[in-house]
């Protein structure tokens, strides 16, 4: 579904990832851990062709990053949910809006968008919040808005950054529960975080990175 | 909003200038002719000729043949309260003439020039004339106007589009955040580019429907009232296409403005 073949990326003249070789299979669900600044972010940057590779191949399903264009970038995004670590809300357009945006960029008829905006935000106890603005939301009610903008319409690959970032333990694992769902629906699931308490007992794959290089890989 | 509207008001306004003035001189054939006088004693068959020649000729409209006589009689009838003038005349003096009505698209100076010197060369013809320099004159004051007129919608033009680029501009820039969500959310060009077209469009029309509402008001309140005290004012035309074209050409100069603020959407 995803395979990095000897990849590296430079930001200006510091390595960002050194020669990483990965792949992750359909309906997987993986973490990737590290400290902060070990290349986590620009990984999943990589997936979404946010960022290109200095050198090597990123191959995500029928795609190759490095050949996508205009017309067909914007196709592998409306398939892959994204949870940004900067959340990157729309402040002038409230919760409802927020999360119709995915299925909007998608043309998804008014009606089709309201039912699985609703259900989306069901889904992460958001559905009281519905008309409510961004700012007037906590850290963590703002995090859960960014998830159900993530896993609205079914994603074929959902990538989080930092998910759990804002969130207290209990609703971390709540968090948690969400993406095994999705995951059980057969959506691949990549979670980058530097908190080992999201992994813990989980028996999935733990790919660990560091200075931008692979270190490990271990079972959660 | 209200620079775009004063932009397509004095472009307007210059366009119904420039109509006016093509209108007017359109007008000017109808009472530009060009006579020819025969020499005396033509022989009938060179007249004929001469008027066959002239009725082939593609730059002729009407051709109408005066003899001495009859020049004699307009004359008098001309001349009706001071005739005794005439009344010493042993002989008529006048000579036959023939008056040529040109078509509208040969009345330019240069093929008027280019008429009467082959009119002068024809045998039997003793001398052509025509209002030489009041036809140059009108032709230069036709061209003078036409060619401020398109310098000015040319400035205009560019400006309106200038206001417009400038105004989406900024509020691409206002909403780069925006924009850059929702091409990582998977917007394409078509989705990102849309709003801003609308409104480059929208402030376009607004513009374009303010200027129209100062025209129509002009028009309707003022003019049509100055048309009572001053007759002259009637000869000038307000054409109802005006009221589609502004509209339209307010719509694409904010969308040409809005185009060019937005240039290349990259992923």
């Amino acid at each position: 579904m995803i395979h990095f073949q000897d990849v590296t990326k430079y930001y200006d003249t510091n390595t960002a990832l050194k020669n990483i070789t990965l792949s992750f299979e359909k309906g997987e669900m993986a973490f990737i851990t590290g400290p902060s600044g070990a290349g986590k972010t620009t990984l999943l940057r990589l997936i979404y062709a946010a960022e290109l590779p200095d050198s090597g191949k990123i191959t995500i399903a029928q795609w190759e990053t490095d050949k996508l264009d205009g017309s067909t970038i914007p196709l592998l995004r409306r398939n892959t949910g994204i949870v940004f670590q900067d959340f990157r809300l729309l402040f002038n357009k409230n919760v409802f809006d927020n999360v119709a945006l995915s299925l909007r960029v998608r043309n998804i008829s008014e009606k089709e968008t309201k039912d699985e905006v609703l259900a989306a935000l069901r889904m992460v106890n958001l559905r009281h919040k519905t008309d409510a603005f961004p700012s007037s939301l906590s850290g963590g009610e703002q995090q859960r808005v960014v998830i159900a903008r993530a896993i609205v319409g079914d994603p074929t690959i959902l990538l989080a950054d930092e998910p759990t970032g804002n969130l207290d333990p209990d609703t971390a694992t709540g968090i948690m529960n969400i993406f095994k769902e999705i995951n059980a629906r057969g959506t691949t699931a990549l979670i980058a975080t530097h908190n080992r308490e999201l992994f813990k007992n989980t028996g999935k794959r733990v790919i660990k990175i560091d200075g931008g290089a692979m270190t490990g890989e271990e079972k959660g | 909003m209200l620079t775009i509207a004063m932009g397509l008001l004095v472009m307007t306004l210059v366009v119904l200038f420039i109509f006016n003035v093509d209108l007017f001189t359109k007008k000017l054939p109808e009472k530009f002719s060009v006579v020819a006088y025969m020499k005396e004693g033509i022989p009938e068959a060179d007249l004929q000729n001469i008027l066959a020649a002239l009725k082939k000729n593609r730059s002729v409209e009407k051709v109408r043949y005066i003899s001495k006589t009859e020049a004699f009689r307009e004359l008098r009838s001309t001349m009706r309260d001071a005739d005794y003038i005439l009344e010493g005349l042993d002989e008529n003096p006048l000579s036959a003439s023939i008056e040529i009505r040109l078509k509208r698209e040969a009345v330019a100076p240069e093929s008027v020039i280019s008429f009467v010197s082959d009119v002068k060369k024809m045998p039997g013809v003793d001398d052509v004339q025509y209002g030489e320099k009041f036809l140059t004159s009108i032709h230069s004051i036709k061209m003078g106007v036409q060619t401020v007129g398109f310098a000015l919608t040319a400035i205009m033009t560019a400006g309106i589009i200038f206001i417009c680029y400038s105004t989406v501009k900024i509020l691409f820039y206002r909403r780069k955040e925006e924009i850059e969500t929702l091409k990582l959310l998977g917007a394409t060009r078509g989705f990102i580019r849309a709003p801003f077209l609308v409104e480059g469009g929208i402030i376009g029309i607004i513009g374009a429907g303010m200027s129209l509402a100062t025209i129509l008001v002009f028009y309707q309140g003022i003019f049509k009232k100055l048309t009572v005290a001053a007759p002259l004012f009637t000869a000038v035309v307000f054409p109802p296409e005006v009221i589609i074209f502004l509209p339209a050409a307010g719509l694409f100069l904010g969308v040409t403005g809005a185009l060019i603020a937005i240039g290349r959407i990259r992923f």
